[in-house]
């Protein structure tokens, strides 16, 4: 127990304060640790009226049983309220409770957050209902959802003998099997409906408008494959078409591509300026 | 030289030679006889019984399942789970959101009817009568620590039966030949009394060709010398084969579902059953009867302790990977509120009828 004395200090380089980052050395503090101790041979009582230092103490007196290690207690919780949007955790305004650790590296030493004083709660708090309450995301999970969609092919199964036209629920659907739940709503299909069975549109992608929260619009692609419910007659799974480069359902023509060029253009410009 | 100095010393150098019956023998081949103790009779009272205690002491070995390389040689057993628990994982607060990082979510059964439909439709899967399967969880440990239930295999009949497997042969011992008449009409193959039971004895007929025996309790007597031939097949109360309701029974066991709950070799606590109700293309009321059905005979089998005894509800339909979770409580709690209700109404009774006596234990 007595073998650290001391830990070093994480400090933080990169940012705008200067007084956070003491020196170029490192920099050690002393272990701030308490630890419960009893005494094994009670001591003797001293004449009334005398001075306590002068108690009669012998080597037996000087031997402790420890009875608590301060440093091992479990910690409390600490509670921060949010200065910007923290994705995972929350938007401005919202109060969390986390470990004290995790709460002090991740968001009150990089500004992040400010510890939920009362005075803090006055100042920063902001719950839903008040009219400063502008969330840059509608929820701390949107970010994560987004960009694993983006990546994501959902396989859209059809039947190969039975005519069919492409409906949101078939969507809905496929994206349940594919372990993503979307509700009808929030599916945007594309203008042109995609009508079957057709073996030009196998393996071919089309891509769909998934709306988060009524807020935020992903497109995400689904890949046509045909079902057989025959045996014989099925073709290879679908799986292995996933991950290779796709060919899209509706090639993008020739006039698209120039006024979508000149359109990015025109913003990078302006971003120059 | 010897014989010159005298007898005596002749005498005694030999003696130390140790000349003895003719023989030259050395000092120390001398006293063999007395210095090694060799002993003609038996070793104390109980070695012998501790030494054959010690080879009869049998070390059960325990039947341990396959341990991954870098957990094995190591103190502390690895923990290997088939049940997978996902009440730490939080819920969704999102309406678009990824299955792996939420918890699953719990249909109602119709809504899981619904969507099992949507992927069996024609113009996606093209099989609408395909069957709705049920796999169910449960925790096999018994009321004792350390001891499980075993597999068991039941026949339920359900209230909105579907196309049959092949008919169940049932063989019927009763002593009226009305109740055999009935018991024919049911479904059952053979009926019959005591001289079946001699045909049986006899060889003329055969236990082989029959999956169920019935019998009512009358019969009883005559049919205990049969015992040794019927084995597992012989009629008890508890698998449902003895009763008084003759055609009602044999009509369980000729159309009936048969389920069985098995469990994992190495982690026996780990049960589950797979087991279809219905096709898709039923009313889904039907469906939803035939389940409740189903759970409160698998319930019926609890065992008398705390904690839950299914603890996952599956609904599955084939060739659909989609297993959708199902909420079984409804369909349970049902059964312990009548059996509470049950004994409120006793404790009811007891109290008008015995009130002047002293109730020495109080009924919980």
């Amino acid at each position: 127990m007595w073998r650290q004395l001391l830990k070093p200090v994480i400090q933080l380089r990169h940012s705008d304060n200067h007084l956070l980052f003491i020196s170029h050395q490192n920099v050690y503090q002393q272990f701030r640790t308490t630890f419960i101790l009893k005494r094994r041979w009670p001591p003797g009582l001293v004449k009334k009226g005398r001075d306590p230092s002068t108690r009669k103490m012998r080597a037996r007196h000087f031997i402790y049983d420890l009875v608590e290690d301060t440093n091992v207690r479990k910690k409390r919780q600490l509670e921060v309220i949010l200065t910007d949007f923290v994705a995972g955790l929350g938007n401005r305004g919202d109060r969390l409770i986390m470990k004290q650790k995790a709460a002090y590296h991740q968001l009150l030493l990089p500004g992040l957050a400010v510890y939920a004083s009362p005075e803090n709660i006055e100042k920063f708090s902001l719950s839903k209902d008040d009219v400063d309450y502008k969330p840059k995301y509608s929820s701390p999970f949107v970010l994560k959802t987004i960009s694993i969609l983006q990546c994501t092919n959902v396989i859209v199964l059809m039947n190969k003998d039975v005519p069919w036209t492409i409906e949101p629920w078939h969507i809905r659907m496929s994206f349940r099997k594919a372990g993503i739940h979307v509700p009808d709503d929030a599916i945007l299909l594309p203008e042109k409906p995609i009508c079957g069975p057709n073996m030009e549109l196998e393996n071919k992608f089309f891509e769909v408008t998934v709306t988060i929260n009524n807020t935020e619009k992903v497109p995400v692609k689904c890949v046509i494959h045909h079902w057989s419910t025959y045996v014989s007659d099925k073709l290879t799974p679908a799986e292995d078409f996933a991950n290779q480069p796709q060919t899209p359902l509706f090639p993008v023509t020739a006039s698209e591509m120039d006024s979508d060029a000149s359109s990015n253009l025109s913003t990078d410009t302006q971003n120059m300026q | 030289m010897a014989a010159v100095f005298g007898g005596r010393f002749t005498s005694c150098f030999f003696n130390v030679c140790g000349l003895r019956s003719g023989k030259f023998v050395t000092s120390l081949s001398v006293g063999v006889h007395e210095v090694l103790q060799v002993r003609n009779y038996a070793a104390r009272k109980g070695t012998r019984e501790k030494a054959r205690k010690k080879k009869k002491a049998k070390v059960e070995v325990k039947k341990v399942g396959f341990i991954p390389h870098n957990l094995r040689g190591k103190k502390a057993a690895p923990v290997i789970t088939r049940r997978i628990d996902d009440s730490l994982k939080p819920v969704s607060p999102d309406n678009v959101w990824l299955s792996k990082f939420y918890q699953w979510p719990l249909y109602s059964f119709s809504d899981a009817v619904h969507c099992h439909r949507e992927t069996h439709h024609p113009t996606v899967y093209n099989s609408p009568n395909e069957k709705l399967y049920v796999n169910l969880e449960l925790n096999m440990r018994a009321a004792k620590e350390n001891r499980y239930l075993d597999e068991f295999t039941r026949t339920i009949s359900l209230p909105h039966p579907f196309d049959a497997d092949k008919a169940k042969s049932v063989l019927v011992f009763c002593k009226s030949t009305e109740l055999q008449k009935k018991a024919l009409i049911a479904g059952a193959t053979v009926a019959g009394d005591i001289e079946l039971i001699k045909n049986v004895q006899n060889g003329e007929l055969s236990l082989k060709d029959f999956n169920f025996v019935v019998a009512h309790p009358d019969i009883l007597p005559e049919l205990v010398l049969v015992r040794g031939l019927l084995k597992r097949k012989f009629p008890n109360q508890k698998s449902g084969t003895l009763g008084t309701d003759i055609p009602a029974m044999v009509s369980r066991f000729c159309s009936g579902i048969e389920y069985t709950a098995k469990a994992d070799q190495y982690l026996k606590d780990f049960g589950w059953i797979f087991t279809s109700i219905g096709k898709l293309d039923m009313d889904t009321d039907h469906l939803e009867e035939n389940f409740s059905v189903l759970l409160k005979d698998v319930y019926s089998m609890k065992p008398n302790r705390v904690g839950p005894f299914i603890t996952k509800c599956c609904l599955v339909s084939l060739p659909s990977p989609e297993r959708l979770k199902v909420d079984y409580n409804l369909y349970i709690d049902e059964d312990d509120n009548e059996k509470q209700e049950e004994k409120e109404e006793d404790e009811e009774e007891e109290d008008e009828t015995g009130e002047a006596e002293v109730k020495s234990s109080v009924v919980v």
